[in-house]
């Protein structure tokens, strides 16, 4: 950003905006890691972040895992794992199990 | 004989696609000292206005939200320039005279269109002469609305000055690439590349070769749509950063733009996403007047339904919404 326009982008990934202090970013992390838990939980997944190595590490139910550095890459790597791709609106996120949900949306 | 100068008042019309780039363009225009005397006149689409917030350094502002300038909104335009030429020639008004008006279209606007109501508008085309129409073209995303998007093409055609905006998100192939195929679009337009409202050199294009556009039919059949959604003060930053960056994943290609200003513990928030890319946040410094929209987030964008999102950012994100439910609220633009 222009340095003339005053409006400072972030750094780091666009999600972790604002989280300057070390204990907003921890807290940010565990409650990241415990979001991601419930929501990858129907492909059969965990997500672990320890706070103090980069990245968070994706498992399935057999042990085969990867780390995502960020939470772009997340949903990419849960989508290599589960052979599915991680979609906020499919059925079971929008209780519209009948209809087609996005009509035509890709996922 | 010379002809009497033109006293009418010269309007630049900025037009280009949704997310192309125009705020951030006109934003560094004004604060670099160009146009600030002018009225800028702003359009949204969407019923929830943001870019007005961005454009503080103009010496005024006056907002059309609610409705593209080129359709439903273009009988309000015509008012609203109507009443600035009323306030022009009154001797009783106090308010600032302005000698240029520079409109931002909405990105679902045909330039076309607006250009011709103002020029045949009775009174209008006493007043004000459309100087001229600046396209902003976003070099990431270009190719493919002109590819795909009728309207996005439609924009190119009429520009007289095209600007390729977030130049410096692609390679230089890219940019050859693109100025070309905008050349092959509108042969007659002045091209110029920008990087965050900055001037920056364009590659030649000698050897260039220009996107390939004759395959393009009605584009996408899907109307395009825009909601918004209000989210519960205290609403969790963490949560929705990942239900947004989840859903940008999955349907970031029919997701065309979220935008808005969410309030967090960290301050006000500036969220803006071009289908799969999100914008680093801004945080809006507190000189920025707090509008009454704050934490309403508007999607543009086709193959979704308004309700689906209430439901998954409830769902798959728990969160809470304070505008929970009007009924499938949703306009087709």
């Amino acid at each position: 950003m222009c340095a003339n326009c005053g409006f400072p982008a972030a750094p780091g990934h666009w999600t972790e905006v604002g989280m300057d202090e070390t204990h907003d970013r921890l807290q940010a992390r565990y409650r990241r890691a415990g979001l991601l838990r419930a929501v990858l939980r129907n492909h059969g997944l965990s997500a672990h972040d320890d706070a103090t190595t980069p990245g968070i590490t994706i498992s399935t139910l057999t042990g085969n895992h990867e780390v995502a550095h960020d939470l772009t890459a997340v949903w990419e790597v849960a989508e290599k794992l589960s052979g599915r791709p991680v979609d906020p609106l499919a059925p079971e996120f929008i209780g519209d199990d009948e209809e087609t949900a996005g009509q035509g949306a890709s996922g | 004989m010379t002809a009497s100068p033109d006293s009418r008042i010269p309007l630049t019309l900025l037009g280009g696609f949704l997310g192309s780039g125009k705020t951030t363009w006109l934003r560094h225009q004004l604060h670099s000292g160009e146009m600030t005397e002018a009225l800028v006149v702003v359009n949204e689409a969407a019923d929830v206005p943001v870019d007005d917030m961005l454009l503080f350094k103009s010496s005024e502002i006056r907002l059309l939200a609610g409705g593209c300038a080129c359709c439903e909104g273009k009988e309000r335009l015509i008012a609203l320039l109507r009443q600035f030429c009323d306030e022009r020639v009154d001797d009783r008004y106090t308010g600032k005279r302005h000698e240029h008006i520079v409109l931002e279209t909405s990105g679902l606007a045909d330039p076309g269109p607006i250009v011709d109501a103002i020029r045949t508008d009775s009174i209008l085309m006493h007043h004000i002469v459309v100087r001229e129409i600046i396209v902003a073209v976003d070099a990431l995303h270009g190719i493919g609305y002109l590819t795909s998007e009728p309207l996005g093409r439609r924009q190119v055609e009429t520009g007289d000055r095209l600007i390729i905006t977030k130049a410096d998100a692609v390679d230089e192939d890219a940019l050859r690439q693109l100025r070309a195929t905008l050349q092959s679009i509108n042969p007659g337009a002045a091209i110029s590349a920008s990087a965050m409202g900055s001037k920056v050199a364009l590659p030649d294009i000698s050897d260039a070769k220009a996107v390939d556009l004759r395959v393009l039919g009605d584009g996408d059949p899907r109307p395009v749509i825009s909601t918004s959604i209000k989210l519960a003060e205290g609403t969790d930053w963490t949560a929705f950063g990942l239900w947004l960056s989840a859903i940008l994943h999955a349907r970031g290609d029919d997701l065309v733009r979220v935008k808005g200003v969410m309030r967090t513990p960290s301050g006000r928030l500036l969220l803006q996403s071009v289908r799969k890319v999100v914008q680093s946040p801004e945080i809006l410094p507190a000189s920025v007047a707090a509008g009454k929209d704050e934490n309403s987030i508007v999607f543009i964008g086709r193959g979704f339904r308004p309700r689906d999102l209430r439901m998954s950012l409830k769902r798959f994100a728990g969160l809470s919404l304070a505008d929970d439910p009007p009924p499938d609220h949703q306009e087709a633009i």
